[in-house]
């Protein structure tokens, strides 16, 4: 059994050691620091990708369901995606009329590289024409003003929601609302400001303006669109249901015969999902095996060290035997001193790496002016540093153990002989 | 007769070297009692450093038996001997053999460390142990920062801390000026006097002459065992 004053006495060996070899210490420990930093940095990222997709995710609503003759999440065959027919705005209607189980119905006519302009500036943006039930969806969430009415949108009035961007780009620093702006040439009123949406790959988003739909209809005309049906659940639990129900109804609409498949396609945030952990998994794995990489060619470089501390030390292993050091004593004490050579190694991979996080932040928030980096925390999370250190110091027992073993199966009368 | 701290009987120590057999020790029987000043000499290639290293616990007979206060040690693991030598054997070394990034104290401590007392009272007992060697100004110094003399006192201090029941010096004066290694002499004369048993091993013919029996080796093999009715008085 090992005994308490052997342990303290192991600590005050180790850490003798390591000030005594400080150089040689802080060396050997940079493939340790190395693995450390990986590990936080791949988590820090990792959080903060979750944290940007939550948000994005719960502000385009998980509870919406957008049929529409495109992939989204990029699945399928291009050409047969192509070759399906539009969805016309009768289509839509008739999809709404039909719907029982969905709170909300709303079709959706996009232009896309279409224009808006202020005075001498004009800007790309797209260009949506919707009904006033938008409003009724997360996504139709006003930061400013309302959103367009039942009657301005029958009157087909020229009346714009504009989206977050357009906001910060057009009117910087000061509000838009009743203020004129021209879309393909025709002076819209602006009504509200659409909060923002997107984040990251997510910043088309908040791209682009709402009129009502016949506004839409006489300014840019519906031939030879295809609309886009948002459906809202109301629940994530009603997503089924709803989702059944709206294929049913389209495909009779469409006419799809019972042995075809759909030709359209049902986009939901889920299958953003998808893809946000396929991007999740990536980060993990080419984390992960830097992280071991740098972990294995920290230990060996422990390990080493640890053996010519061994062979340096021969002598006085030696000596601590004769006056009565077990085997475990000594074990002991080498097994501390490679830990705590590893500690070491966290310890000063934590303010390096809390530094790349805080100006990685700093700079994509104030310097490149990324919206989407405000929701990532400019922070190292507490929990990783409970992680690195425990795997360091797991790594630096398993690098230490062998020169350990060496050291305390010495030979005492060897051992004391040795110079 | 004094009760009897060390008991070997035909102790046999051979070491295999290639093909070749070496015996270091062929056949020595050996008892030694409480109290005794014994001195172990012979020529290099007697056997006497590896008597010294069986009488110490560090190494174990190829056969025979050796018992210590009446435990067979011939028969004893690594963790019984490291034991045994913690508690029943203070060694004194030629080289000092102190660990040098630690102070006196610190050496002194040591075996104490390993024995599990706290760090008060290893304190307390390393203090009257450097204190019985006179070194008790000097118990923050490191090796490097003493002379020769005052490294063997602490390593004296060091093998008395845990009161032994013996002291196994080898070759204790080796490494020291002659003003010097008398000091050191007298220092066990002082040992012996307050009752300890002190082994001495040594090829010098003027520390032998400190010891009460001189036991003398040759070639494995015991020559001579006498006692020493003039001893040096120091």
């Amino acid at each position: 059994m090992l005994r308490l004053s052997e342990v303290q006495e192991s600590f005050r060996i180790a850490l003798a050691s390591l000030r005594a070899n400080l150089m040689r210490s802080i060396l050997t420990t940079a493939g340790v620091v190395v693995g450390v930093v990986l590990v936080v940095l791949m988590g820090w990222t990792i959080s903060g990708l979750d944290a940007v997709w939550e948000q994005t995710i719960s502000i385009i609503g998980k509870d919406m369901i957008y049929l529409d003759k495109w992939n989204w999440a990029g699945g399928g065959n291009w050409r047969q995606l192509e070759a399906r027919k539009d969805i016309t705005f009768e289509q839509a209607l008739a999809l709404a009329n039909r719907m029982e189980s969905a709170e909300e119905t709303i079709p959706l006519i996009r232009k896309w590289g279409g224009s808006v302009s202020v005075g001498n500036t004009s800007l790309r943006c797209a260009i949506m024409g919707t009904t006033s039930s938008y409003n009724n969806t997360s996504a139709g969430t006003t930061m400013e003003g309302r959103f367009f009415s039942d009657i301005e949108e029958r009157e087909a009035e020229k009346v714009v929601v504009i989206g977050f961007n357009i906001k910060k780009s057009l009117f910087p620093g000061q509000s838009p609302i009743d203020k004129s702006i021209k879309i393909a040439g025709v002076p819209y009123r602006i009504v509200g400001v659409i909060e923002k949406r997107g984040f990251l790959f997510m910043d088309f988003i908040d791209n682009q303006v709402f009129i009502p739909i016949y506004a839409f209809r006489s300014s840019f005309g519906f031939f030879d669109r295809s609309f886009s049906i948002g459906i809202k659940a109301g629940s994530e639990r009603m997503l089924n249901i709803v989702r059944d129900e709206a294929v049913g109804h389209m495909r009779s609409i469409r006419n799809v015969p019972p042995t075809a498949e759909d030709d359209f396609s049902i986009n939901e945030m889920k299958a953003f999902d998808e893809q946000a952990k396929s991007i999740r998994l990536g980060i993990w794995i080419v984390g992960i095996g830097l992280t071991l990489l740098a972990f294995i060619v920290g230990s060996i470089g422990i390990m080493n060290i640890m053996y010519v501390s061994v062979t340096e030390r021969t002598k006085e292993i030696g000596i601590r035997k004769a006056i009565g050091a077990r085997r475990s004593s000594i074990l002991t004490q080498f097994l501390i001193e490679s830990a705590l050579l590893c500690l070491a190694g966290a310890l000063i991979a934590f303010p390096i790496a809390q530094t790349i996080v805080g100006s990685a932040q700093y700079i994509a928030v104030n310097v490149l002016e990324q919206d989407w980096a405000t929701v990532i925390s400019p922070f190292v999370p507490l929990g990783l540093l409970g992680i690195a250190i425990g795997v360091s110091i797991i790594v630096g027992l398993l690098a230490g153990i062998f020169p350990a073993i060496k050291a305390s199966g010495l030979d005492p009368v060897e051992a004391l002989r040795s110079e | 007769m004094a009760q009897n701290i060390i008991e070997i009987a035909n102790l046999v120590k051979r070491y295999e070297m290639g093909n070749e057999e070496v015996f270091a020790l062929r056949d020595v029987t050996l008892r030694l009692g409480k109290n005794e000043y014994v001195a172990i000499m012979g020529p290099s290639g007697s056997g006497k450093s590896t008597l010294m290293n069986m009488l110490g616990c560090l190494d174990t007979p190829t056969s025979g038996t050796y018992m210590f206060n009446g435990e067979n040690v011939s028969e004893m693991n690594d963790n019984d001997l490291a034991s045994i030598r913690n508690r029943e054997i203070g060694f004194v070394f030629q080289t000092f053999n102190l660990l040098p990034r630690a102070s006196a104290l610190q050496n002194v401590e040591l075996p104490l460390v390993y024995a599990g007392l706290n760090s008060q009272q290893r304190g307390l007992r390393a203090i009257e142990a450097l204190t019985k060697v006179g070194l008790a100004d000097r118990m923050d110094h490191r090796p490097n920062e003493l002379s020769g003399g005052q490294r063997q006192r602490v390593a004296i201090a060091r093998a008395l801390v845990t009161a032994p029941s013996i002291i196994l010096a080898d070759e204790p004066t080796g490494n020291l000026d002659t003003k010097t290694g008398q000091d050191i002499m007298q220092l066990f004369g002082d040992i012996w006097r307050g009752g300890n048993t002190v082994i001495l091993v040594t090829h010098e013919e003027e520390v032998a002459r400190h010891a009460h029996r001189i036991i003398r080796l040759r070639d494995g093999l015991i020559e001579s065992d006498e006692l020493n009715t003039n001893a040096t008085a120091v």
